[in-house]
């Protein structure tokens, strides 16, 4: 198993390698500097020059990109331009964050979407089962920024009861952090539990169609025995995948939702720092981001050969 | 912004093994969508959208970028519909002239993706020596989150429709070459196309005779989602300030310039956000009908 | 700037001459003592700051932080005014080649350790290498402590602006404890000497700063002023909240989550204001809205055509939309309450004449090509400016075109040199123009100058304003310059100032003494029970 994960990750490393080129590249070809970004709005023409020397932006691309490989085979991800601080201690500051705010989305999506799926699949074609996959559908229609602007409207702005942005951390006050998590998890929760709530339901009713679980009703077992043991036993297996993507879709869902609600976790960071032209932290914050993305994935697969013993790698 | 395009597909293809399955006749699938109910649904919703689209310059009177200091701020009812925005521009106007922008968009990158998803796939699927490699760069374009990737694409391409169309090009294709690549890897092991590989077929007759239409089927299901995350990450992206430029119509524009007063005008964002909302479900619809209909072996009921 | 107080430090009895004008400085005698202390408040940030080192950053919302936290030898008053801060008083000699400071008693860093002049000496050096507006020192030749109460700045040639440009507020030069020195840029320590400390920084979310307790305010004044005089924290926190969405800002304030906030939007300004638990405080005079004009490119090279554009635009048109109606028509680059004012050239503003503008575009020649206007979305007042101003050009019979990107894309294009790029740029002045006029026309000043001419050459009657402006030994005969050069670029039509916004900004009824500044000041200010 372990040999397994480690030629996994091997095999990441072209990817990375890949994913590392292509952020560069893509950032030197974007018009503007973090020059002007850092200078702000009332900066003469003189400072916004002095803090591009300052910067060294004139030198060639192939000796950027050289210092930067460089670095990071010394483990030096570089400096953030706009914040001064490292990438590295950036990106660590902020995923916290995030990784706090998905983990939430994740419970809400996986207890609404399984349940939802579940029930639909055992009443299936009855009205719950409609109602719920109507509730999917409209789940993974509705636009997530549009969702939270419309929960700030009615639950911060018109009613009240919760706030309407702010980040408090987990481990400074967790009732605190409960209450400014709420709408942002929700936002990012609802189209993911519409995704799951599908698959579940027909992942179930494909396992519930199989001749054991026939077989197994049959010999009269209560039906609950049925679902919870035989049944969701088997269908927990492809909803593992689907648990996999849904936390790299929470990343990235992430993005909008954080910067809807003002909360400092690594979308945010990154959206500002491609919108302000911060290179080394767009390079090596999404290089980091990608590398965790992958090694979810790697975990993902290994805890799938281990719930599926048929699946096994070479 | 999402993949989820891709993601009910293979999540379920992983599990079913495809089966080499019958081609049906046209009329009698029309025949069976016509009978889906959630496809039926599906195509009255997204045909509004599409008939406000076509229809936009005779529908509108006045011309969606008109400024009206005078108007600014009326809520939806009186002399204009749906109210106006801050500069007192008229949303019925600008929300029907966005719906056309959305479409165009929606198509352009379905045909992208058509075209080139499908060539990369099937290139991919079937020559091996070409498989690592372009799935190398396809799972390092998949590794980013989608979003990020889109932003850095259209801020590198500056923001225009156009740009916005490419940006998610680059985004989806990977996600539907992998499809096209997982049926064709299937189907080039088939009987059929062993057979016609042992009959001398060229390469690429074998790839346009007996493999791409038989790929078909996924990949139509895959577009008709596909055209649901265009729509609906190009409203992220102008929201976001980096879509179509300000002042042309979009849906993402209209929502962004309202946030500012969502408070006290909260219509401005509502109307193109539900607009976009049946927009989307339309789709979803549509794409659950065709998928049922279409691609049984993906239907679990029914 | 009164000469007579830098040369005898004579600034008490000044600045109590100025205060007793100002209506919100009742008690003369003695100085402000906190009616009631504690409390801890919020305010709603609109921008998000990345980093707090005041000696590296310019932009707005840094300074909105850290000028709670450090102070400088000297600053500006509430008009303006150079006024000491640090130091007790600066000695300017005859020749006007030193400057010799005497430092404040007692002073104390955040950490605890007494200021000397030693750290205003590490200050200096740090801010020479690293600091952006080190232009500031290029005309100095160096500086000396020659004892721990006593700084000396060495100058290579008589500057009579110098005191002036030492104590700007847009780059300045804050007092760092001398360990500090070597901070990278970005980086530096937040340490400084002023009435709040800095006691928790989460970049993208929140800044909190409590009470400095050994705080010595300065008791050459008896209130707070500008950036300076007699500062006392009454409260004992105050944490910046980064708010980016206006309308949970003002949502926010409403529910009481936030105490204070800047920047609400007009379309609520009404609600706050019969709102009873609210208090609702406009900015006056917070940035002048403006195009420039790009004279390297044709047809904007063409002064009839600069001067047809001038006649079309009608300002309260352009006002309304880019401050959604909360502004003053304002002729020029300085604001009626500043004393360098002037209306120099108020012929060429708010023309809004389609007949002239079309016979003056007759007379250029143009024909019809697309002119393209450069805005950005960052900013909303500079898009929205634009959208009129395109609308009025069309009106006119000129093909004009948005142009929009994003900020940091439209100011490298409106900086290349020679660019056929685009035609008029849209900006917002905002700090410069509440230094003076001295650090305003700088933009206007080669190299760099906003019309950007051929080959970064300005033109020379502007340059030769320019020059006087820095170099005329009186002050009226520099603030003659500056209305020489003011109506030059306006009458050359080098140069589109739109109007003065207003930003508005907003408190709990309860927060008593918030006065809107550049800045929003927490020193003074205190809360009801």
């Amino acid at each position: 198993m372990l040999s397994v994960a480690l030629r996994r990750i091997a095999s990441a490393v072209p990817v990375l390698l890949l994913v590392s080129l292509i952020t560069f590249g893509m950032m030197r070809l974007i018009p503007g500097d973090p020059a002007a970004a850092i200078a702000g709005l009332s900066a003469t023409p003189q400072q916004v020059a002095q803090i591009r020397a300052d910067l060294g932006l004139d030198e060639p691309f192939l000796v950027q990109l050289g210092r930067w490989y460089g670095g990071m085979l010394q483990g030096d991800l570089g400096r953030s331009i706009l914040m001064g601080k490292g990438v590295a201690a950036v990106t660590m500051e902020r995923l916290p964050v995030t990784l706090a705010l998905s983990a939430y989305a994740l419970v809400l999506t996986l207890v609404i979407g399984l349940l939802a799926g579940i029930v639909a699949a055992l009443r299936q074609n009855t009205v719950i089962d409609q109602f719920a996959m109507m509730f999917a559908m409209i789940g993974i229609s509705v636009p997530s920024f549009f969702l939270g602007l419309l929960m700030i409207i009615v639950f911060a702005v018109r009613l009240g009861w919760l706030p309407t942005g702010g980040y408090i951390p987990l481990t400074e006050d967790p009732w605190g952090w409960f209450v400014t998590s709420t709408m942002p998890a929700i936002s990012l929760a609802l189209l993911q539990a519409g995704l799951l709530a599908r698959i579940t339901r027909s992942t179930m009713l494909e396992v519930l169609r199989q001749d054991y679980i026939r077989t197994a009703r049959a010999k009269g077992l209560p039906a609950r025995q049925v679902v919870f043991k035989h049944a969701l036993t088997n269908a927990l297996i492809p909803i593992t995948t689907v648990v996999g993507i849904i936390i790299s879709l929470l990343l990235s869902g992430a993005v909008v939702t954080e910067a809807l609600f003002s909360i400092p976790g690594i979308g945010g960071l990154l959206t500002q720092a491609v919108l302000n032209r911060d290179y080394p932290m767009v390079q090596g914050g999404l290089l980091l981001v990608t590398a965790f993305l992958v090694l979810v994935n790697i975990g993902i697969d290994m805890l799938y050969a281990f719930l599926d013993p048929r699946v096994r790698y070479e | 912004m999402s993949e989820t395009g891709a993601l009910p597909l293979e999540a379920i293809q992983s599990e079913a093994e495809p089966e080499p399955k019958r081609v049906h006749p046209f009329w009698m699938t029309l025949r069976r969508l016509f009978r889906h109910r959630l496809f039926v649904t599906g195509l009255i919703l997204f045909g509004i959208i599409a008939f406000m689209a076509a229809a936009a310059p005779w529908i509108t009177d006045i011309n969606p970028n008109r400024l009206s200091m005078r108007n600014k701020f009326l809520p939806p009812g009186g002399d204009f519909v749906l109210g106006t925005d801050n500069f007192g521009r008229s949303l019925w106007s600008r929300v029907v002239w966005g719906a056309r922008l959305s479409v165009i968009i929606g198509v352009s990158v379905v045909a992208l993706n058509a075209v080139f998803g499908t060539l990369i796939g099937a290139l991919a699927g079937y020559f091996r020596r070409l498989d690592n490699v372009l799935m190398r760069i396809n799972d390092a374009l998949m590794a980013f989150p989608a979003i990020l990737l889109a932003i850095g694409v259209t801020a590198m391409l500056g923001p225009s429709t156009a740009n916005v169309i490419i940006a998610l090009g680059i985004v989806y294709v990977p996600r539907t070459a992998r499809i096209v690549r997982a049926s064709v890897i299937v189907l080039r092991e088939m009987e059929y196309v062993q057979a016609a590989v042992a009959a001398g077929a060229g390469h690429w007759r074998i790839l346009r005779r007996h493999i791409l239409p038989n790929a078909m089927a996924p990949m139509i299901v895959q577009l008709s989602f596909l055209f649901a995350y265009a729509v609906l990450s190009e409203a992220t992206l102008s929201f976001l300030g980096l879509g179509a430029v300000p002042p042309t119509p979009t849906w993402g524009n209209i929502m962004a310039e309202g946030r500012d007063f969502m408070r006290d005008a909260p219509w401005i964002i509502a109307i193109p956000g539900v607009t976009l909302m049946i927009t989307v479900l339309g789709l979803n619809m549509l794409g659950d009908g065709l998928r049922d209909v279409l691609d049984p072996r993906l239907r679990i009921q029914q | 700037m009164k000469r007579a107080f830098l040369r005898t430090c004579a600034a008490p009895a000044l600045m109590a001459a100025s205060l007793a004008a100002a209506p919100w400085a009742p008690a003369l005698a003695a100085p402000f003592t906190c009616p009631e202390r504690g409390g801890d408040l919020v305010f709603g940030q609109e921008a998000n700051v990345n980093s707090l080192d005041q000696m590296t950053s310019s932009t707005i919302s840094t300074r909105n932080i850290a000028m709670n936290i450090y102070e400088s030898l000297v600053t500006r008053d509430e008009n303006n005014n150079v006024i000491p801060e640090l130091a007790e008083g600066v000695e300017e000699a005859p020749d006007q080649l030193t400057y010799t400071f005497k430092l404040r008693q007692g002073i104390s860093f955040h950490n605890g350790k007494p200021m000397t002049s030693a750290d205003v000496v590490a200050s200096f050096d740090r801010y020479k290498k690293i600091g952006l507006q080190r232009s500031t020192l290029d005309n100095v030749k160096g500086w000396d402590a020659p004892d721990p109460n006593t700084f000396v700045i060495h100058m290579q040639r008589a500057q009579p602006t110098f005191l002036e440009a030492l104590s700007s507020f847009s780059v300045p030069i804050v007092i760092i404890p001398a360990e500090n020195k070597d901070d990278p840029p970005q980086q530096l320590k937040p340490v400084g000497t002023g009435p709040f400390r800095m006691a928790e920084f989460v970049p993208g979310s929140h800044a909190r700063l409590v009470r400095y307790d050994s705080y010595k305010p300065n008791t050459q004044f008896e209130q707070r002023t500008g950036f300076g005089g007699y500062k006392v924290a009454c409260l004992d926190s105050v944490t910046f909240r980064i708010v980016t969405e206006a309308s949970a800002r003002v949502a926010g304030l409403e529910t009481g989550e936030l105490q204070g906030v800047e920047d609400i939007p007009t379309k609520s300004v009404e609600a706050m204001r019969k709102n009873p638990s609210v208090t609702v405080l406009p900015l006056k005079n917070w940035w002048i809205q403006i195009a420039l004009p790009n004279t390297a490119h044709a047809p904007t090279d063409n002064l009839m055509f600069r001067k047809a554009v001038q006649a079309a635009l009608g300002m309260e048109d352009i006002m309304d939309a880019a401050t959604d109606n909360n502004y003053s028509l304002n002729v020029g680059f300085q604001y009626p309450n500043q004393p360098t004012y002037t209306d120099a050239g108020k012929e060429t503003y708010n023309i809004n004449d389609p007949d002239l503008a079309q016979k003056y575009l007759k007379e250029s020649g143009y024909k019809g090509e697309p002119i393209y206007i450069l805005t950005n979305r960052d900013y909303a007042p500079m898009y929205n400016a634009a959208l009129v101003m395109q609308q009025q050009m069309q009106a006119v019979g000129i093909k004009a075109e948005l142009k929009v990107t994003d900020w940091p894309t439209s100011v490298q294009m409106s900086q290349k040199v020679n660019s056929n790029e685009w035609h008029f740029f849209h900006s917002g002045w905002g700090t410069q123009p509440a230094l003076g006029a001295l650090a305003t026309m700088q933009f206007l000043a080669s190299p760099g100058a906003n019309y950007r001419p051929r080959d970064d050459k300005g033109d020379p009657e502007v340059e030769a304003a320019w020059s006087d402006m820095n170099t005329k030994p009186t002050q009226k005969e520099r603030n003659e310059a500056f209305a020489r050069m003011q109506k030059l670029v306006l009458e050359k039509a080098l140069a589109y100032p739109f109007g003065s916004l207003t930003k508005v900004q907003a408190v709990r009824a309860k927060v008593q003494n918030f006065e809107p500044f550049r800045i929003p000041r927490f020193s003074n200010v205190w809360m009801k029970k």
